[in-house]
């Protein structure tokens, strides 16, 4: 008979071995290696086998942790943290040493399996063995998981069980906690002077940084604050009103071509002026999305959601198609769009444009906070939260949905002319699903329907991969992993939206004199 | 006294099914009518098809002289229904002040334009908005809960914020839905004497589903009974209590000939006694 | 204690004691109704002009323009049969899971391309697989006993598939069983996205050409004469077609007369109830991912055989499609899946020639019968109007 520490054991080190497995035939353990070196402060092109091993070692000690950690029925001892742990351990270990063996196997009798799996590369096999032979490699694999896990249970038992350590754990965020609630840190915090202070310093730093931090982080934190601004839009519709939009993609497009169009030499040789033309691509954006509305915002959310797919689609298919290239310059795409000008001088250096974007970002949060808590704002949650009861009360909810949509065009249709003027190209690869995905993804991982949360996304799922530049092809796999594990754990977002408390001030604002 | 809401030969038919059979109800404004029947008669459908959220097949609904019938629900809120609903709908991730100021929504009109741009109109409606709510939250016994998201407030108290969302709207016509289902019997003498004050204080009409007796007889100026679609009864509390119509759709058919065997019984013991 | 009833007026406004300043506004009784008719007046109107539009361009391109004789009809419905049939399984997937969880499995074209790839890798291990005979020395298993390999592929592929169903069922859609729909959705893109990108990090970007047993060799079969023309019937096709036809005349039986099936239904009508008499929903639930997983990868397959290239985007365009089609029959009822995938793919083969348009826009066509669908008749042509919710 098994103890079901073993089972518990067996089964995590059986997932993290298929995990452990499928890593290195996507060759993410090569990418893993590298990213351990790049956090270790020391990039180098060849990641050496020392960051492989360290990264080996950091899988094996989370099987070996996630093995062990606290059980819901049984007692808690050493026996069962280390049993679990071993188990786990060897488990992944196991499937490592077979997949590295087979594969040295493979590549000592000269086949090269980059024919069927090319991530699967001579040389990641071989740092995947550290370069021995394939049996001893397999070897030192197995070990050196089968170690770690071990001793990442006993670690986490310890930590968690330990007095001395709960302790000193409970002193520290005692006494964090405790600077945190202080009534000197509060003061502080709401003095009006720290306020402005603080207001005033981040404004000059808007002002400063662009010019000092290089055309590199200009363009990073440029796409970054274009992916805020369409967070921003996208929240309107679907975190505050609740309908799905996939198919978001679609006005982004109306507004870059809008503004393409008017302003670039071919097809059309209009040239207009640029704050003219980018005013016509947010309107013709919002009337998009107010005729896209009306046939389809009284449909149910997962249909509504796929019709928008379908309209995107139709969008980027009849803009790269031949039919239309009288129109919109086809699958070329259309080139030499204008840059923004002030008073006739060119304003598009990349520390300029990082400006326009700065204030388009602050303009749009402007508009999101003002909508967020006003009746508007609080019809769409209702829609969302009961879209029957709402109507009951007396919100048109037609209305308002179509309303909310329209806004969220003009939200993308404002990302997609400023997306178009600094590229000063566009083209209908630029309109793929995959932004659209993107920007929902930031909106979920972030913080669904509230605004600091979606700066939050946009940074990290956009900022992220220009800085760990080596993920960059395993950008979407992970994506893919966030919005299921996020929609099992924490559908609401890393900030969760907080509603306002609208009862305490105005209470205490109220004259005394309430019967 | 005008006619508050009346129905007339209203029938709701879903497929093969005749949920509400050309039921005729008069209800004269500032009165506490209740709707009462066994579990299916069809009450909840009447709701709704005042509240408009059916479109009932044949017949016409006036509410003080205008036909509602086929209106959109938020047409019908907006004149002047406001209704509760059996299992509690409150918006739950909504702090309880908030539920109270969407309940308001037909009442303002700032636009979004004015929240953008911050105007006077709707920096006013907005303050007065919160202390109405406020108000309101008192009037319903829930003062200094209004921060808490509605679905972590108790039971009772989410009836009564239910109420309060209703009121909010400043009806003329209020649709409770069985108010004190699940209620102890303090709750629900409160409950009763809350709506009581309603109808006095606030001049409002209501119309009630009620499966409490006790509470129907003790408040309503007017019962209509329904069974199987059909209005069976109607009448001031002492005339339904002993009509037998009414007993039968509630004990079965059986129980003329049960009370009259019983009395028989009776009767023959009392007659051996003595 | 009472609720703190105050005794004086609760609102302060003077109207209430005015009973005609009380009421908000005085809406015209007619105005919503007068919006209801004006709406369902335009959807008419604009589907009449769509339709003429759509009828004068055919008969334009047929009858004036003679552009393309009898042959090229019969060869693009015979092409339209052979996709649709594809479509056909993938749709009773689609529509399977719809009745059962009333989800949307988004990630079910990358189901099928899973098994598409299982299918390739057998045909690709057995083709290295030397069987040398006296008559031909280079021969290799899969030309030496082709049927016993298109039958490996085919195990291969489905149970690929079914185990993909399955898993995505237990680890993205089980824990969510009682989530609001959209999250659902979000978790079903996820995991496309998720698959798409594996298998194109396993198995390269690249699209693989799938190498048939040469009495499978596309470009063979029955030549037919239409006006003149030599039409092709290839072998691949009319194996397609048959099979697939096979496969949905097995599933409806499986639906329609096995105690799997009859428990699939009551799942799929009540689950609860279904639960109370003894049904083990989640069980059921697993096989009705499996099966629906089953016959999307046959369907992979069969796009192998019959296409000849597959990689990580092969499930896309065919999974939308035929979410289109399972939606068109009406979703949840599984001949109109049937019917839905048989008549996408004759409309998408002949359409762009019909319509006298590009076949850059075959795309479009799908796409806009999608969009068309679901805003005019969202239950289908052989669904049923979704029940309203509960008062």
């Amino acid at each position: 008979m098994r103890s079901s520490a073993v089972d518990k054991g067996l089964r995590t080190g059986v997932v993290f071995g298929i995990i452990i497995v499928t890593m290195f035939l996507i060759g993410f353990t090569v990418t893993g290696a590298e990213l351990v070196g790049k956090i270790l402060g020391t990039p180098s092109s060849s990641p050496s086998l020392l960051f492989f091993s360290i990264f080996m070692i950091l899988v094996g000690a989370w099987a070996g942790a996630s093995a062990s950690a606290r059980p819901l029925v049984e007692v808690d001892t050493w026996k069962r943290a280390l049993t679990t742990g071993v188990w786990a351990g060897a488990m992944s270990g196991l499937f490592s040493a077979v997949i590295g063996f087979l594969f040295g196997e493979l590549i000592s009798n000269k086949i090269d399996p980059r024919t069927y799996l090319p991530s699967v590369s001579p040389e990641s096999i071989k740092m995947f063995l550290f370069n021995q032979t394939p049996l001893t490699g397999s070897l030192i694999l197995f070990s050196m998981l089968t170690v770690s896990g071990l001793a990442a249970a006993a670690l986490s038992f310890f930590v968690r069980n330990n007095d001395s350590v709960k302790s000193s754990k409970r002193k520290a965020s005692e006494s964090v906690w405790s600077v945190i609630r202080s009534q000197r840190v509060s003061n502080v915090v709401q003095n009006k002077y720290t306020r402005y202070g603080s207001l005033l310093a981040f404004a000059i730093l808007l002002i400063i940084l662009p010019r000092v931090w290089g055309g590199y982080w200009n363009y990073v934190l440029g796409t970054v604050g274009i992916y805020i601004i369409l967070g921003l839009g996208i929240n309107i519709i679907t975190g505050w009103a609740g309908q799905l939009v996939i198919g978001y993609v679609a006005f982004f497009a109306v507004g870059a071509y809008t503004f393409a169009l008017l302003t670039a030499p071919e097809p059309h040789h209009l040239m207009m002026n640029f704050w003219i033309a980018l005013g016509l691509g947010v309107l013709a954006a919002g009337i998009s999305g107010l005729l896209i509305g009306l046939p389809i915002l009284n449909l149910r959310g997962d249909y509504l959601a796929i019709v928008t797919l379908g309209f995107a689609e139709i969008i980027r298919i009849l803009l790269k198609s031949d039919l239309m290239t009288a129109y919109t310059a086809g699958p070329r795409g259309i080139r030499d769009i204008a840059g923004p000008t002030i008073f006739g001088k060119p304003f598009n250096s990349d520390v300029d444009f990082m400006y326009l974007i700065i204030i388009a970002v602050l303009v749009v949060t402007f508009l999101a906070n003002r909508l967020q808590n006003s009746r508007t704002g609080k019809a769409w949650y209702a829609i969302n939260l009961d879209e029957t009861v709402a109507r009951a009360t007396g919100i048109n909810t037609f209305a308002s949905k179509l309303l909310a949509l329209s806004l969220s065009a003009a939200v993308a249709g404002l990302a997609g002319v400023l997306f178009a003027s600094r590229n000063q190209f566009t083209g209908p690869d630029d309109h793929a699903l995959m932004v659209s995905i993107n920007v929902l993804c930031l909106v979920i991982v972030g913080g669904i329907g509230n605004i600091p949360g979606i700066f939050l996304g946009a940074f990290v799922l956009k900022g992220l991969p220009e800085v760990l530049r080596e993920t960059e092809s395993y950008r979407l796999l992970i994506f893919g992993v966030l919005l299921i594990v996020m929609m099992r754990l924490r559908p609401e977002g890393f900030l969760p939206a907080k509603r306002p408390e609208l009862e305490k001030p105005a209470v205490q604002n109220l004259p005394g004199k309430e019967g | 006294m005008s006619t508050c809401i009346e129905t007339k030969e209203v029938s709701k038919i879903f497929g093969g099914l005749t949920a509400v059979n050309a039921v005729d109800v008069v209800v004269p404004e500032n009165i506490i009518a209740s709707i009462i029947g066994p579990n299916g008669a069809g009450k909840t459908t009447l709701f709704n098809c005042i509240s408009g959220y059916y479109t009932p097949e044949h017949g016409q609904i006036e509410f003080y002289g205008m036909p509602i019938q086929g209106q959109p629900t938020y047409a019908v809120a907006t004149m002047g229904i406001a209704r509760t609903y059996q299992n509690i709908r409150l918006f739950g991730d909504m702090t309880a002040i908030e539920n109270i100021m969407v309940g308001q929504y037909p009442r303002f009109k700032a636009s979004w334009v004015d929240a953008v741009l911050s105007t006077r109109r709707e920096r006013d409606e907005e303050k007065q908005s919160i202390q109405e709510s406020s108000r309101l939250l008192k009037f319903v016994g829930l003062e200094g809960l209004g921060d808490n998201l509605a679905r972590n407030l108790p039971y009772g108290a989410q009836r009564r914020l239910e109420i309060a969302r209703a009121l909010a709207n400043k009806p003329r016509l209020l649709l409770l839905d069985e108010p004190t289902a699940g209620m102890n019997p303090q709750e629900t003498g409160n409950m009763t004497h809350f709506i009581r004050n309603l109808r006095d204080e606030l001049g409002i009409t209501i119309l009630l589903i009620e499966h409490d007796m006790r509470v129907v007889m003790d408040i309503s100026d007017q019962i209509t009974v329904l069974d199987y679609g059909t209005k069976i009864a109607e009448g001031k509390p002492k005339s339904i209590q002993s009509n037998q119509k009414v007993i039968e759709a509630y004990l079965g058919p059986d129980v003329t000939s049960l009370t009259k065997k019983y009395q028989l019984r009776k009767k023959q013991r009392y007659d051996v006694k003595s | 204690m009472f609720w703190g009833l105050p005794q004086h007026l609760l609102w302060q406004s003077p109207h209430l004691l005015k009973r005609r300043q009380y009421f908000m506004d005085k809406p015209t009784s007619t105005s919503a109704q007068v919006r209801l008719r004006l709406e369902r007046y335009i959807r008419t109107f604009a589907g009449i002009v769509i339709g003429v539009f759509l009828l004068w361009r055919v008969y334009n391109v047929i009858v004036l323009q003679h552009n393309f004789g009898a042959d090229t009809w019969v060869r693009f419905g015979l092409a339209g049969l052979i996709l649709g049939g594809m479509y056909a399984l993938i749709a009773i997937g689609y529509t399977l899971v719809y009745g059962i969880m009333f989800m949307i499995n988004f990630a079910h074209g990358e189901v099928m391309m899973l098994g598409a790839f299982g299918g390739f890798f057998t045909f690709e291990a057995l083709r290295f697989i030397h069987a040398p005979t006296l008559a031909n020395p280079e021969l290799n298993f899969l030309n030496a006993h082709p049927f016993v390999s298109v039958l490996l592929a085919f195990l291969v592929g489905i149970s690929v598939s079914a185990t993909t169903g399955y898993f995505l069922e237990r680890i993205a859609y089980r824990p969510l069983r009682k989530a609001p729909r959209l999250i659902l959705l979000i978790t079903a893109i996820g995991a496309s996205i998720f698959l798409q990108n594996l298998a194109m990090l396993l198995f390269g970007p690249q699209r693989k050409n799938v190498v048939n047993p040469d009495i499978l060799d596309r470009g063979a079969g029955w030549i037919l004469k239409v006006s003149g023309n030599d039409v092709l019937i290839s072998y691949t096709g009319i194996f397609s077609l048959v099979l697939s036809t096979l496969l949905m005349i097995g599933l409806y039986n499986l639906v329609q007369r096995t105690k799997l099936g009859r428990a699939m239904r009551a799942v799929a009508s009540d689950r609860n109830t279904a639960s109370l008499m003894g049904v083990d929903v989640d069980s059921v639930i697993s096989k009705t991912f499996m099966i629906s997983g089953a016959l999307a990868g046959a369907a992979g397959v069969m796009w192998d055989i019959h296409m000849g290239l597959v990689n990580h985007y092969t499930g896309f365009l065919p999974g939308i499609k035929a979410f289109t089609a399972a939606v068109m029959g009406g979703i949840g009822n599984i001949p109109g899946a049937m019917l839905g995938g048989m008549l996408l793919g004759v409309i998408e083969a002949i359409g762009p020639a019909a319509l006298g348009i590009d076949f850059q826009l075959k795309d479009v066509i799908a796409f806009s019968i999608l969009v068309l669908v679901l805003i005019v008749r969202p239950s289908g042509i052989l669904g049923e109007k979704l029940s309203e919710e509960k008062l």
